[in-house]
C-alpha cells in the first residue's frame, strides 16, 4: 500500500505546499556586538510575517500553537519575555530590545473585546503552558495597565481609548532555564535543527550573564494605505556574554555556542549575521572569515560600522569569530545619553523607601516615563514621593497614580518627567511593609520578595548606543541609516527584593489557642458576675496541705 | 490655680514632644499609631483627596471622610499649627473629662441617695461624702492629663485624639442631661470608629438619670436622636465623597473584616495571621461578636443601677477586643478608674496589674525592636507581650467589677465575714 | 492547492481506515483495556541541597520520554529550579553521577508544573481531574479508562505523608482518596506508584482502588539513603533508589521484554541499604507477566495487515465560505512616547 515512491511523492508535494505558501516570510537575523571591555552581546531574532488572511486553522510558517492563542483571544499585540540576569545600561549600552527581570507579559486585546480582564486571565494561563512559565501567577493584584509608558509598536484603528485594552503584569521571580528555550524554539519553522536557531543550545545560552528569550507579535501594515495589516511574529533571544565566563575576550562560534552553524535555515527569505565593528577602532580586531560587506550606518549623529554576513542554507558548518590584534587595558566607556538606577532604602521591616536615579548625560533635556509598580503587599505613599528631595517639581509634565488596594490590585505611578541636561534625578517614594497572612507567604518565605522593575521610556533625542528597529520596521537591515527625529525607546530598570516580616508559620494551633484563652478570661468572670450572686460560705477552720492530703487518701480508702 | 498649672504643663509637655526628634519615632510606633488613626495615612489621605484621587479607592486611607475634610482644610490653612491643635484638643478632652466627672459625681451622689436605705448600720461609714468625691474629678483630671498612653497618643498626632475628644463631649453632653449634643457627638465617634455605638446604652441610661421623668421617653429620645444624627453623618461623609456610599467598605468594613494585619496592641492581629483560611469568616465574627454585642445586654442588665460603672467597663472591654486599638484608647478609659477610688480597697490584683502594665509596655518596644531590626527574636515574643497586656487590662476590668459587687454586698450587709461565729467567704453562687 | 488538500486527505483516510475497519482483533488485545499512557513525576522538594530530588525525578522523567510516552502525556513537576540554579557550577545540566555520565536534564524538557505551583493542592487537583477552568492542556491529566499511569513521587517523607516544599504536606489517607476518586471517575486504568522518600512505604499502605501497583525505595522506619556526594556541586546528587532504577531503565528498549517484576527487584538491600516495598494486592495480574512497557513506555499493540481495502467513498471536507466582507479599518502606527502630553517647543 504505502510503498516509497507515494511516499516521496507525499513528501515533495508537502514541501512545494510549504514553499508556495503566498508570502509567508520568514527571515532570521544574528547581530553581534561587543561591549567592551568585557562583554559580548548577541542578539537572535527570528521574524516570521504572515501575509495571508489569519486563520487559525491553518497556517504556513508561523507557529500555529500560537496563531491560536493570537485569534481566539483577539489579541493585537503581544510582548511576551523571559529574562535571567539584568541589563547594565550605563555599561553596556542599550539591547535592541530591553525586558525585565523574570517574565513580563503585555498585550493589547482587539478594540472588539470587553471583558478584557477575563480574557487577559485566559491568555497568560494559556501561555503558561505554552512556555511552562508560571503565567498563570497572573493575576488582578498584580496587573495593571500603563497609562502612558507602553505604546502599541503595531498598526492600530484609530482609537483614543487604546490604553484600555492593554494589560501589562510582570513576574520578577520567574526562573528561566531549558524548559523554557525549549518549547520557544519549537515555535520556529526549523525548529532547532537548521539555521541560526541551532545555535541555541542551552547548556551555553544559560551560561551567560544575561540572557532574554522573548515572543512579540503585531500588526503590520501591508498595504500604503494601511487597511490591510499582516501579523507579524518575532522571536527574540538576547544574550551577553562575559569574557571571565568563557574565558577569553576572542570569540567564535564554537565558543559561544558550542557548535559552528550548520547553513542558514531552508525556509528563511534569508539568513544574516551582523557583527558590529565599530569597536574596532579603538579596540582592533580580526573578523575571520572575512565580511562579505561593511556597512556603515548614520544614525542621529553616531556611526556604526557592521559587516555583514549572509547564511545559505546550503553553506557547510560556518563558524565566525573575532580575533583581538592587541589589547589596551584601559577603554574609556561612552555613557550612554540615559542611564538610571534603582535601590530600597531604610532599614529594619517596618519602613523603607524606594528610590530610581535617572542620569542625563545628554547636552539637552530629554522627556521620559517612569512608571513604578509596587505589588499590593509593599503600599507606597503618594504623599512621600519627593522629586530631587521636593515634593513638587517642575520637571513633572504629567502624572497618574491609581492606589493598590491588598490583595485585588497593586500600586502604579506614571511619572512625565523632562530631565534637565547633563543632570541625576532622584525620584524617592516611600513604602511600609506589609504582614501578611501565614497562607500568603510562599513556602521560601525567608528568601525575600522581588519587586518587579519599573519601566522607563524614554524619547531619546540621539541615537547614541541605540540600536532598535525604527518603528515601522521588522528587519533589523532597516535599522541602517535610519535616521529619526526622535528615538523612543522602552527600558526596565533593575528589580529589587525586600524581606518582609514573617511570623512563625509553626505556630497557628498554639496562637489560635492563646488568643482563645485571653478572650474566655475575659468572658468566664464576667459571665460569672452577671449571672451569679455573692454569698457568704462558711469555709470551716482552714485546712492545710498536710490534712488535704490526708483527707484525698481516706477518701480513696472508702 | 492648681489646675492651671496642670493644664500648662501637661499642654507644654505636648507641645514640646511634637516637636522633637521622637515625633517621628512616636508617630509611627505600632502601639501608637494603627493602620486606621496614623498620622502617616491620615496625610496620605488628605494628599490623595487633595490631588482628586479617591483615597478611598486604594487602602491607604480608613478615616472618615468628614475627618478627611476637616484635615484637608487644616493642612492646607494652618498646617504649622497642627501640634499646638492637637495638643489642645488633647488638653480640652481632658478638660471635658473633668467636667464629665462632676457630673457623673451628681449622679453618683443622687444614686447613692436613692439606696440610702438599704444600706446597713455598721457599713454607714462606708457612704460617700461629697467632699471624698469631688476630689476624684481632680484626679481624672491628672490621670489623664499625666497617663503616659495618652500624652503618647497625641504626640503620635493619631485621629484618636479626635476620638477621645469626641467621646469626651459625648460623655460630658450626656452627664449634663443635653440628649442632642451627646448624640451627635456620639454618632460622630460611632462614625469615626464604631466601637462606641456601645455606649449608647449608658449613654440613654444616664440621660434618663439626668432628666428626671418618663425612662421610657428618654429611651426613645435619645435612640432617635443617636440613629438620626448617625444616619447624618453618614450621609454628610456620602456627600463630600460625590454621593458614593463605597467609603463605607473602607472604614466600617475595614475595622469589621480585619483585612491589615499590621501588629498593634491588640488580639486580633496575630490571631488572623495564623488563622487557617477557612476559619477566617467565622472567628472574625466571633471576635466581633464579642467585642460589640456579647457583653452589653448582660452588663446592663447587672448594672442598670450604675450607668457610670456600665460606661467604664464597657469602654474598656471595647478597647481590649476592637481590631485596631492603640494606647490612646488605654488612656482614655484609663482616666475613669479614679472616679473608682472607694474600689481599690475591695480590688485583689491591683499589684499584679500595675506590674504587668509596667512591664508589657517596658517589654513591648523592646521585643518588637528585636523582632523588626535586629532580627534576632520573631512574632511570637511581640504577641506574647500583646497577650499579657491584654490579659492586665482584662483583669483590670474583672477586678474591678468584682470589688464593685463586693461593696455592694458589704454596703447591704455589713463588712463581717461570719456566719454565725464562724469564719466565712463571699462567693459566687 | 485544491489539489493537495485533496490529496493529503485521500492519505490520511486511508491511513485511518486500514488500521480501524475490517481487520478482526486477535483474542488477547481484547482482554487489554490499555489504550495509553500518562506519567506524573513529581518532586516535591525545594532549595539547592535537595537537588538530588530533582536529579530523581529528571532520571524518570527522562527514561519515560526515551521509552516513548510524548511530553504532552508526562506531568512533570518540579519544585525548584536546579538546573539554572546561580549555585549550580555547570548551568543547564543535571547529572545522575558525579562522573557525568547522563545529563538527566537534556536539551528537550518540559516542565508543567514549576516553582510555587508544586502544592499540594495542584497535585490532588490534577489526579482528580479537578483543575480551575482556562488551565492549559499541558497542566491537566487527561486520562480516561483506558490510560496507565504512572505515578512517581520524590521528596522528604514520614511515616504517613509527604512534604511538599518544606511548608505543607499530603497524607497517605489523602492520597488514597485522591486515586479512589481517580477509579470512581474512571480515570485510569491501571496505575504503578513509586515513591522514593523517607519511610516511603507508608504512603500506599492506606490505598484501597483496585489496579495499583504500587512499590516504595523503603519500608516505615527506614531511610531512604542518597547515592554519593559530587564534590564540585557540594551537595548528594541523586538517591540510591532511583540510581539503580535509573540504571537498570537505560538499559531498557521499547521492545525489549523486561517484566515489571524485574522492575520491582531491581534495588536489593544490599545496594539500596533500604528494603524496597512492594504491594501487589490490589493488582489483578502477575508482574512477571506484565511487560515493564506496560506502564514505562507507550508500547500499544499494533497490527499490520497486508490485505487490500476497498474505499466505497472519500468524505468530502465542507470547505467553509465565510463571508469575509469585514469592513477594512484603517489602521497606523503611533508614536512610542506620549508627545500630546509633552509640548514641544
Amino acid at each position: 500500500m504505502f510503498n516509497s515512491k507515494n511516499f516521496l511523492f507525499f513528501i515533495a508535494v508537502f514541501i512545494e505546499t510549504i514553499f508556495n505558501a503566498n508570502g509567508d516570510l520568514f527571515n532570521e537575523e544574528l547581530f553581534i556586538k561587543p561591549l567592551p571591555p568585557a562583554h559580548l552581546y548577541t542578539y537572535f531574532q527570528f521574524t516570521t510575517l504572515v501575509n495571508d488572511n489569519l486563520s487559525s486553522e491553518h497556517t504556513y510558517l508561523a507557529p500555529r500553537s500560537l496563531v491560536e492563542v493570537l485569534t481566539r483571544f483577539q489579541v493585537d499585540e503581544l510582548h511576551f519575555t523571559l529574562t535571567e540576569g539584568q541589563w547594565r545600561h550605563n555599561h553596556w549600552g542599550y539591547p535592541v530590545l530591553d525586558a525585565a527581570p523574570g517574565a513580563e507579559l503585555y498585550a493589547w486585546f482587539s478594540s472588539d473585546v470587553e471583558n478584557v480582564d477575563t480574557q487577559w486571565k485566559k491568555l497568560s494561563s494559556t501561555l503558561a503552558g505554552l512556555f511552562c512559565a508560571s503565567l498563570n501567577f497572573i493575576e488582578d493584584f498584580n496587573t495593571i495597565t500603563p497609562q502612558m509608558a507602553l505604546q502599541p509598536t503595531g498598526a492600530i484603528p484609530q482609537n483614543p481609548n487604546i490604553t484600555s485594552q492593554l494589560r501589562y503584569a510582570s513576574l520578577p521571580r520567574e526562573i528561566v532555564c531549558t524548559e523554557n528555550l525549549t518549547p520557544w524554539k519549537k515555535l520556529l519553522p526549523c525548529e532547532s535543527s537548521r539555521g541560526l536557531s541551532a545555535l541555541l543550545n542551552s547548556r551555553m545560552i544559560h551560561n551567560t550573564n544575561y540572557h532574554s528569550i522573548g515572543v512579540h507579535t503585531r500588526k503590520v501594515c501591508s498595504s500604503s494605505d494601511c487597511s490591510v495589516v499582516s501579523l507579524e511574529i518575532k522571536q527574540t533571544v538576547a544574550l551577553v556574554y562575559d569574557s571571565k565566563i568563557i574565558r577569553t575576550t576572542d570569540w567564535s562560534f564554537t565558543k559561544l555556542f558550542g557548535q559552528g552553524l550548520p547553513g542558514g535555515c531552508p525556509l528563511a527569505s534569508s539568513s544574516k549575521v551582523y557583527v558590529d565593528i565599530t569597536t574596532n577602532d579603538t579596540q582592533p580586531f580580526l573578523l575571520s572569515p572575512e565580511p562579505e560587506k561593511v556597512l556603515l550606518s548614520q544614525r542621529g549623529g553616531s556611526e556604526t560600522k557592521l559587516a555583514l554576513y549572509t547564511i545559505k542554507p546550503e553553506n557547510k558548518m560556518t563558524t565566525i569569530g573575532a580575533k583581538y590584534i592587541s589589547k589596551k587595558d584601559l577603554v574609556l566607556m561612552k555613557l550612554p545619553p540615559l542611564y538610571f538606577n534603582r535601590y530600597v532604602l531604610g532599614y529594619g521591616k517596618e519602613f523603607g523607601g524606594i528610590v530610581t536615579e535617572l542620569t542625563n548625560t545628554f547636552w539637552s533635556s530629554i522627556d521620559v516615563v517612569v512608571l513604578q509598580n509596587a505589588p499590593w503587599w509593599l503600599p507606597i505613599q503618594l504623599s512621600s514621593l519627593r522629586i530631587n528631595g521636593e515634593a513638587s517639581s517642575e520637571m513633572v509634565l504629567a502624572r497618574h497614580y491609581s492606589p493598590g488596594r491588598s490583595r485585588q490590585k497593586p500600586y502604579h505611578l506614571e511619572l512625565l518627567l523632562r530631565l534637565p541636561p547633563k543632570s541625576t534625578t532622584k525620584i524617592t517614594i516611600d513604602f511600609e511593609f506589609v504582614f501578611l497572612k501565614w497562607q500568603e507567604y510562599p513556602p521560601d518565605a525567608n528568601h525575600g520578595f522581588y519587586v518587579g522593575s519599573a519601566i522607563i521610556t524614554a524619547n531619546l533625542p540621539t541615537a547614541r548606543n541605540y540600536t532598535s528597529l525604527p518603528g515601522t520596521a521588522s528587519l533589523f537591515e532597516s535599522s541602517i541609516n535610519a535616521s529619526k527625529p526622535w528615538y523612543p525607546a522602552v527600558f526596565r530598570t533593575n528589580g529589587v527584593m525586600v524581606s518582609l516580616p514573617t511570623p512563625d508559620f509553626s505556630m497557628p494551633y498554639n496562637v489560635i489557642c492563646l488568643a482563645c484563652t485571653v478572650v474566655a478570661l475575659a468572658f468566664g468572670p464576667l459571665h460569672n458576675i452577671c449571672t451569679k450572686e455573692l454569698v457568704l460560705k462558711v469555709v470551716g477552720s482552714s485546712v492545710t496541705l498536710k490534712q488535704k492530703i490526708i483527707n484525698l487518701f481516706k477518701k480513696k480508702k472508702e | 490655680m492648681g489646675a492651671v498649672v496642670k493644664y500648662v504643663i501637661a499642654g507644654l509637655v505636648r507641645y514640646w514632644l511634637i516637636h522633637t526628634d521622637f515625633w517621628h519615632t512616636l508617630s509611627n510606633r505600632v502601639e501608637i499609631a494603627t493602620p486606621l488613626n496614623s498620622w502617616k495615612r491620615l496625610i496620605e489621605g488628605v494628599y490623595l483627596y487633595d490631588q482628586n484621587i479617591n483615597p478611598y479607592e486604594g487602602d491607604a486611607f480608613h478615616e472618615s471622610p468628614i475627618v478627611l475634610v476637616i484635615f484637608h482644610y487644616l493642612l492646607k490653612h494652618v498646617p504649622y499649627s497642627l501640634p499646638f491643635i492637637f495638643s489642645a484638643m488633647d488638653l480640652l478632652t481632658a478638660y471635658l473629662l473633668y467636667k464629665t466627672s462632676r457630673g457623673f459625681v451628681r449622679i453618683f451622689l443622687n444614686c447613692q441617695e436613692k439606696y440610702l436605705s438599704d444600706v446597713s448600720q455598721e457599713s454607714k461609714d462606708m457612704v460617700m461624702t461629697e467632699s471624698q468625691l469631688k476630689e476624684t474629678s481632680e484626679y481624672v483630671l491628672s490621670v489623664y492629663l499625666f497617663n503616659p498612653y495618652s500624652i503618647l497618643n497625641c504626640v503620635g498626632m493619631t485621629t484618636t485624639v479626635l476620638q477621645n475628644m469626641l467621646l469626651a463631649a459625648a460623655l460630658c453632653g450626656a452627664a449634663h442631661g443635653y440628649v442632642i449634643i451627646s448624640c451627635a457627638f456620639l454618632a460622630f465617634a460611632t462614625h469615626q470608629a464604631l466601637y462606641p455605638v456601645l455606649l449608647i446604652v449608658p449613654t440613654a441610661m444616664i440621660l434618663a438619670e439626668v432628666n428626671k421623668g418618663c425612662n421610657k421617653c428618654s429611651y426613645i429620645k435619645t435612640l432617635l436622636a443617636f440613629v438620626l444624627s448617625w444616619s447624618f453623618v453618614v450621609y454628610i461623609s456620602a456627600f463630600i465623597m460625590d454621593g458614593s456610599y463605597n467609603y463605607v467598605y473602607n472604614t466600617y468594613g475595614f475595622i469589621l473584616t480585619v483585612p491589615d494585619l499590621k501588629p498593634n496592641i491588640g488580639l486580633f492581629w496575630y490571631f488572623f495571621t495564623e488563622m487557617f483560611e477557612h476559619f477566617r469568616l467565622l472567628f472574625v465574627c466571633a471576635f466581633q461578636i464579642n467585642a460589640l454585642i456579647l457583653y452589653i445586654v448582660p452588663l446592663t442588665l447587672r448594672f442598670k443601677k450604675e450607668p457610670i460603672l456600665l460606661v467604664t467597663v464597657l469602654l474598656a472591654l471595647s478597647t481590649v477586643f476592637r481590631s485596631y486599638p492603640c494606647v490612646g484608647d488605654v488612656g482614655f478609659y484609663m482616666a475613669f478608674i479614679p472616679m473608682w477610688k472607694h474600689l481599690f480597697t475591695f480590688m485583689q490584683q491591683k499589684f499584679i496589674v500595675a506590674c504587668a502594665f509596667i512591664i508589657t509596655s517596658a517589654l513591648g518596644p523592646t521585643v518588637w525592636h528585636l523582632w523588626i531590626y535586629s532580627g534576632s527574636a520573631n512574632a511570637n515574643f511581640f504577641f506574647g507581650v500583646t497577650l499579657s497586656f491584654a490579659t492586665a487590662q482584662i483583669f483590670l476590668i474583672t477586678d474591678l467589677l468584682f470589688a464593685y459587687i463586693k461593696r455592694e454586698y458589704t454596703l447591704k450587709n455589713g463588712s463581717s465575714r461570719t456566719i454565725d461565729g464562724k469564719p466565712a467567704k463571699l462567693v459566687l453562687r | 492547492m485544491a489539489f493537495t488538500n485533496l490529496m493529503l486527505v485521500f492519505i490520511f483516510n486511508l491511513l485511518y481506515l486500514s488500521l480501524s475497519s475490517g481487520i478482526e482483533i486477535p483474542e488477547e488485545f481484547q482482554k487489554s483495556n490499555h489504550t495509553n499512557n500518562w506519567a506524573v513525576l513529581v518532586d516535591t522538594s525545594r532549595f539547592w541541597f535537595n537537588y538530588r530530588h530533582v536529579a530523581n525525578v529528571l532520571s524518570i522523567y527522562r527514561s519515560v520520554k526515551r521509552l516513548g510516552i510524548p511530553d504532552s502525556q508526562i506531568i512533570l513537576m518540579i519544585s525548584d529550579d536546579m538546573a539554572c540554579n546561580p549555585r549550580n557550577p555547570r548551568p543547564a545540566t543535571i547529572f545522575n553521577s558525579a562522573h557525568e555520565q547522563i545529563n538527566v536534564y537534556g536539551d528537550d524538557v518540559e516542565v508543567d508544573y514549576r516553582g510555587y505551583e508544586v502544592s499540594v493542592e495542584n497535585f490532588i487537583r490534577l489526579l482528580t481531574g479537578r483543575v480551575p477552568p482556562d488551565t492549559p492542556r499541558s497542566k491537566q491529566l487527561l486520562t480516561d479508562e483506558g490510560s496507565n499511569i504512572l505515578i512517581y513521587l520524590t521528596g522528604h517523607g514520614g511515616d504517613g505523608f509527604l512534604k511538599f516544599q518544606d511548608s505543607e504536606e499530603v497524607t497517605s489517607q489523602e492520597l488514597a482518596d485522591a486515586l479512589e476518586q481517580m477509579w470512581q471517575k474512571k480515570r485510569y486504568n491501571e496505575i504503578f506508584f513509586i515513591i522514593d522518600t523517607c519511610q516511603a512505604s507508608s504512603m500506599y499502605e492506606k490505598f484501597y482502588s483496585p489496579n495499583i501497583l504500587a512499590t516504595a525505595s523503603s519500608l516505615v522506619g527506614e531511610d531512604s539513603l542518597s547515592h554519593h556526594v559530587d564534590s564540585a556541586i557540594g551537595v548528594y546528587i541523586i538517591d540510591r533508589y532511583t540510581y539503580y532504577v535509573l540504571e537498570f531503565l537505560e538499559n531498557v528498549h521499547p521492545n525489549s521484554k523486561r517484566t515489571m517484576s524485574e522492575f520491582l527487584a531491581v534495588c536489593p538491600k544490599s545496594a539500596c541499604l533500604s528494603t524496597v516495598g512492594v504491594r501487589k494486592d490490589l493488582f489483578n495480574r502477575d508482574p512477571s507477566k506484565v511487560p515493564i512497557t506496560d506502564f514505562f513506555g507507550s508500547v500499544r499493540p499494533v497490527i499490520l495487515t497486508t490485505d487490500p481495502i476497498n474505499i466505497v467513498e472519500t468524505p468530502k471536507r465542507k470547505k467553509k465560505t465565510e463571508n469575509k466582507t469585514k469592513v477594512q479599518v484603517k489602521r497606523d502606527y503611533v508614536p512610542q512616547f506620549p508627545m500630546h502630553l509633552v509640548q514641544v517647543t
